[in-house]
């Protein structure tokens, strides 16, 4: 089989996991403007539930897009605002994997805007994708599983930061802020399949860095 | 080749199978591959060891102390202390001229008008957090004239809008800066409109120009001698209405 095929891993992927009933939120589905007014819920105390409880996460997911503390705090403050102008909208649901993909978005268009430089990185990003793989991943030599257990973390959060974005976000999105992958396909708007190998490749892309610089 | 794609394939649904990912006959399917290849094995072995090591050392950063009130601020949950940074400000306000184009003009306030601003805002939520936003309620704007009358130096113009989808709900007495002013409260659909007329002795008519704050939106405009600011939740397409129809209806209709 091949990377190609990977596309159709939604099959192997549990029927109605536990992601999947929870993303109603992402779909176009809307509230009616009258449902939300017998709540008897303003759309500040709809933020303060649905927003406000990821805020750590937000920020965490835009620190490592756009690699800086300040340019974090800014996205996170615009993609609240973009929060709070569709909230009386969404549904109830995964309002996490909502939060983050506002998040996402606003890190790429604000990188777009105030640092072009990495726009080309972002842009270009499925063609670099399969030549960085060509070059990088069928290197087969494989590292120590006791060279990946002692690394430190200054030496793990480096190996994270070079990775490619889209490696990297997917990673964060995964191992450090836990989310299913049926989510994370939807927070970065590709195939589970993609979803997978890109979480795969960077992975070994860090096991791969941390155990050649600690050896 | 053959081999190294399969091989490949094999690995990313041991990279499933370790995220708890996999439905049971594929996990079963994978744990078979495990017990029957080494090299599986082992790749099996360092993806757990990197799962480890993320969740056991990689430094959880917490986001910056004023992040949430910033946050809160931008939305108009809370009356920011500081201004919010340039970038926010300058969207929302293209976000309004755009709004607004045609119909009315942006203008930039001075501080004063900011100050008072201010006030009105904050008047304004403190109605709404109050068991009643008013201290008078009635529909009767006879009733709602004449209270002001003992109350403060002059009562303001009220004019019956109820025909118009805006009926008088009642009035109250706010203080902005040190003078007490009286607001007007007009209902429309579940929103309530505050407005408020200021002594403005010296400025010059002039007609509606919108401005946001705290979330809210707010018209002002000014005439004879009294400014008057609708500030609501309402769309600002319904608050341009009110303000259209109070500014063109005559009091005695």
């Amino acid at each position: 089989m091949s990377i190609a095929n990977l596309q159709d891993q939604n099959k192997l992927i549990r029927a109605g996991n536990r992601s999947g009933g929870r993303l109603q939120i992402l779909s176009t589905e809307t509230k009616k403007p009258d449902d939300r007014m017998a709540d008897g819920e303003n759309d500040h105390q709809r933020f303060a539930r649905l927003v406000l409880p990821h805020l750590d996460d937000a920020y965490s997911l835009a620190r490592w897009i756009t690699a800086n503390r300040a340019d974090a705090e800014d996205v996170v403050q615009d993609a609240s605002l973009r929060a709070f102008r569709a909230i009386a909208n969404v549904a109830e649901g995964n309002s996490r994997a909502w939060v983050l993909t506002i998040v996402r978005n606003t890190a790429y268009t604000w990188l777009r805007k105030n640092r072009p430089s990495a726009l080309v990185v972002v842009d270009d990003l499925e063609a670099v994708e399969s030549a960085q793989v060509a070059a990088a991943d069928l290197d087969r030599e494989t590292p120590e599983t006791a060279l990946i257990a002692k690394a430190d973390a200054a030496s793990l959060e480096a190996a994270i930061a070079e990775l490619p974005p889209t490696y990297r976000e997917t990673l964060i999105l995964r191992d450090v802020q836990g989310l299913g992958y049926r989510e994370i396909s939807q927070v970065t708007g590709v195939p589970i399949g993609t979803v997978m190998s890109r979480l795969a490749r960077g992975r070994t892309r860090i096991m791969k860095t941390i155990a050649r610089k600690s050896s | 080749m053959m081999r190294a794609a399969s091989f490949e394939d094999a690995t990313l649904r041991v990279h499933a199978y370790v995220d708890g990912e996999l439905d049971p006959a594929n996990a079963l399917g994978v744990e078979a591959s495990l017990a029957g290849d080494p090299a599986l094995a082992a790749e099996h072995e360092r993806i757990e060891a990197f799962r480890r090591l993320v969740r056991e050392r990689l430094p959880r950063e917490a986001p910056p102390l004023g992040l949430r009130t910033r946050v809160e601020a931008a939305v108009g949950m809370r009356h920011p202390r500081v201004q919010p940074s340039w970038r926010a400000l300058a969207a929302s306000i293209a976000v309004t001229a755009i709004l607004t184009s045609g119909a009315t003009s942006m203008v930039v306030a001075p501080s004063q008008v900011n100050a008072t601003r201010e006030g009105i805002v904050d008047a304004h939520i403190r109605s709404l957090m109050a068991s009643q936003p008013i201290d008078v309620a009635s529909s009767d704007r006879h009733t709602v004239k004449p209270w002001f009358n003992g109350r403060i130096p002059q009562a303001p113009r009220v004019v019956d809008l109820g025909k118009n989808d805006f009926p008088l709900v009642g009035g109250r007495i706010d203080v902005v800066g040190a003078t007490p002013v009286p607001t007007l409260v007009y209902g429309h659909g579940k929103h309530l409109i505050s407005l408020t007329a200021v002594p403005a002795a010296s400025q010059a008519n002039s007609v509606p120009s919108l401005s946001e704050a705290g979330g809210y939106n707010i018209f002002r405009w000014t005439e004879d001698g009294v400014a008057y600011w609708a500030i609501s939740d309402a769309s600002t397409t319904e608050l341009d209405k009110f303000a259209e129809l109070f500014r063109t209806t005559p009091p005695n209709q």
